[in-house]
């Protein structure tokens, strides 16, 4: 017998996830900022307060503010154009774009690139940084940014608001958890296609769900640290019902104790959903839709 | 009688394209396989030509035809990438969900099926977040790929999702590729059947393939391989293929009828195949799902 069988390898050192070069093409290391666009950049601001985020800095050049709460970044893009382009020119806010976190921002561009995504042109004023971008989901587009860790992007394109706290805590523990897309009929095998090819995603099997909300395919991002990676949810229509739009449609966000960050939330005045189909339990809950589209999902996670 | 399933091409019309989607509605159809050069060649532009199509009624089959795509490298291959995601654009506009690519007749092009094959995969990861699929055909004249068989030994390696085969029955009666390979292939990745006839029994040089495709095709039923195209599409049928059928009918004759003339021709065609080939009863209760791309196939 050899001494393998008695001593399996998993006997000496628990197994592993792959975090090579091939799983990981682009040094992905999580979500740096999401960024939504709409016109009317109070009304969302109001929302995104009473989910903890604070106002910390405005953008050198363009209509864009920074909320923040603990290690979430979230962008609010009113630059009209943008704001026009990102929503098809309805007045609801829209998650326009994922910006994320990558070994290195030119390699990563290019590797993308190389596969088949569609370079975005941008319009980096003087003395700003030239965010690569790509085409996303329905209109939404991907950033690749590399200088998160000794330094931080929004040093250079915003201006911190005076007197404001620029690292406010996370209410409840929030950290991003992940982002729900919306797909067109029979369109799951594609965008899961794409998320593999471009970013090293990988499909969560049927059994394994997170959140009160288990519907759709289920992936996961790699990450330079595990604790970074995050989920995508691809979620195509019912069968009967006509409504072929993509999009991203909301952001999960995980917390550490779901029933408490309820209660600290309904106390900043967000409401959930209490319905019996979708309703607040110890797994995760659901916000009631702000503005005729904004709505968080909260999911149990300790990690944050 | 539903002839729904079967489209003209804007190819077999003369005329500006606001008179060949006319024709085509008049026949009775309900689809049309748009060609580039109908849409930028209109006088009032693009946004003109594609308000046409969408406000025709018809639904588009697909939009032809990205040509040399796949196996260039360098600055070649660049430029092919370029106008590539032009013809998407297009495609997007029109509210098509299939792009058709010929197979490379470029002496320019590698012959290595693999990188070939990994070309098509960026293709179609281009066509993906538009949401358009790429169907890629075997032109009997192609270099390295002219044959149905080889187009999807092509799509295996390549495996996405959105990536799949066209079958014209024209190419595969030219090259005279045995029927029997139909069996082989997987219904829910023939994204696209482009059906003619032609005159001659006989095309062996390559020339002659290109010449007779380009200005001597005919409808179903008008040539002289009706009967193997009867088998064609009753092969596919049995195997599952429940997409469009479009008639790519390129003739020089055609192109200086008047269009309800060539219109009613392509209808008889329609009827022919959809009652006494295929004997195809009124749209089935499980056909009429709220689907947005019509004729997938249920997984």
């Amino acid at each position: 017998m050899s001494d393998l069988l008695v001593n399996p390898p998993s006997d000496r050192e628990p197994l592993q996830a792959s975090f090579s070069d091939a799983a990981n093409p682009l040094g992905l290391d999580g979500i740096e900022f999401i960024e939504y666009a709409t016109p009317k950049p109070q009304a969302l601001g109001q929302v995104l307060e009473m989910m903890g985020f604070k106002p910390v800095a405005r953008h050198r050049s363009r209509e864009v503010l920074l909320y923040r709460q603990g290690d979430l970044n979230i962008v609010v893009n009113a630059h009209p154009l943008d704001a026009k382009a990102a929503s098809h020119g309805r007045e609801t806010p829209s998650i326009s774009a994922i910006a994320l976190r990558v070994r290195d921002a030119r390699a990563a561009y290019q590797y993308v690139r190389e596969c088949g995504a569609w370079e975005v042109p941008t319009h980096a004023e003087v003395m700003e940084l030239n965010i690569p971008a790509i085409h996303g989901a329905g209109g939404s587009r991907i950033y690749f940014v590399d200088r998160y860790k000794e330094f931080s992007i929004y040093d250079v394109d915003f201006i911190p608001i005076p007197t404001v706290d620029q690292k406010p805590a996370a209410t409840a523990g929030l950290h991003f958890f992940g982002v729900v897309q919306y797909i067109g009929p029979e369109r799951s095998y594609d965008w899961m296609e794409f998320y593999r090819e471009l970013f090293g995603f990988e499909l969560i099997p049927d059994e394994q769900r997170f959140g009160i909300m288990p519907k759709g395919t289920l992936l996961c991002s790699p990450a330079l640290d595990p604790a970074n990676s995050f989920m995508l949810q691809l979620i195509e229509p019912e069968l009967n019902v006509v409504d072929a739009d993509e999009k991203l449609q909301r952001i999960g966000l995980g917390v550490p104790d779901v029933l408490a960050a309820v209660r600290e939330l309904r106390q900043l005045g967000i409401e959930f959903v209490e319905t019996a189909a979708a309703h607040t339990e110890s797994r995760g809950a659901i916000t009631k839709t702000y503005l005729g589209s904004v709505v968080f999902e909260l999911v149990k996670s300790d990690k944050g | 009688m539903n002839i729904s399933g079967f489209g003209m091409d804007t190819i077999s019309l003369a005329g500006p394209l606001e008179a060949k989607l006319r024709a085509i509605k008049g026949a009775g159809f309900s689809q049309v396989m748009l060609k580039a050069n109908d849409l930028v060649g209109h006088p009032d532009g693009l946004d003109a030509a594609v308000r046409a199509v969408r406000e025709s009624g018809l639904r588009g089959t697909g939009f032809q035809v990205l040509r040399d795509f796949e196996g260039l490298s360098g600055h070649l291959h660049e430029y092919k990438v370029d106008i590539a995601k032009s013809m998407l654009q297009m495609c997007e506009a029109l509210g098509c969900k299939v792009l058709l690519a010929c197979s490379s007749t470029s002496a320019h092009a590698t012959q290595d099926l693999d990188k070939i094959a990994a070309d098509l995969r960026k293709l179609a990861m281009l066509a993906l977040p538009l949401g358009i699929r790429i169907a890629y055909e075997g032109l009997s004249w192609g270099r390295t790929v002219n044959e149905f068989t080889t187009a999807w030994d092509v799509v295996c390696r390549a495996d996405c999702p959105n990536l799949g085969i066209a079958i014209d029955s024209y190419h595969i009666f030219a090259a005279k590729t045995p029927l029997d390979e139909i069996d082989y292939l997987d219904p829910s990745k023939i994204f696209l059947v482009q059906l003619a006839d032609f005159m001659w029994q006989e095309t062996k040089t390559f020339e002659e393939r290109m010449t007779t495709a380009r200005t001597f095709r005919v409808f179903p039923g008008e040539g002289v391989h009706s009967e193997a195209l009867e088998e064609l599409v009753l092969k596919l049928d049995r195997l599952g293929y429940a997409g469009d059928y479009s008639f790519e009918v390129f003739n020089d004759d055609y192109v200086n009828l008047p269009l309800p003339v060539v219109a009613e021709r392509a209808r008889k065609s329609a009827v022919w195949l959809a009652e006494e080939v295929l004997r195809r009863s009124t749209p089935l209760p499980n056909q009429m799902r709220l689907r947005s791309r019509p004729g997938a196939v249920s997984p």
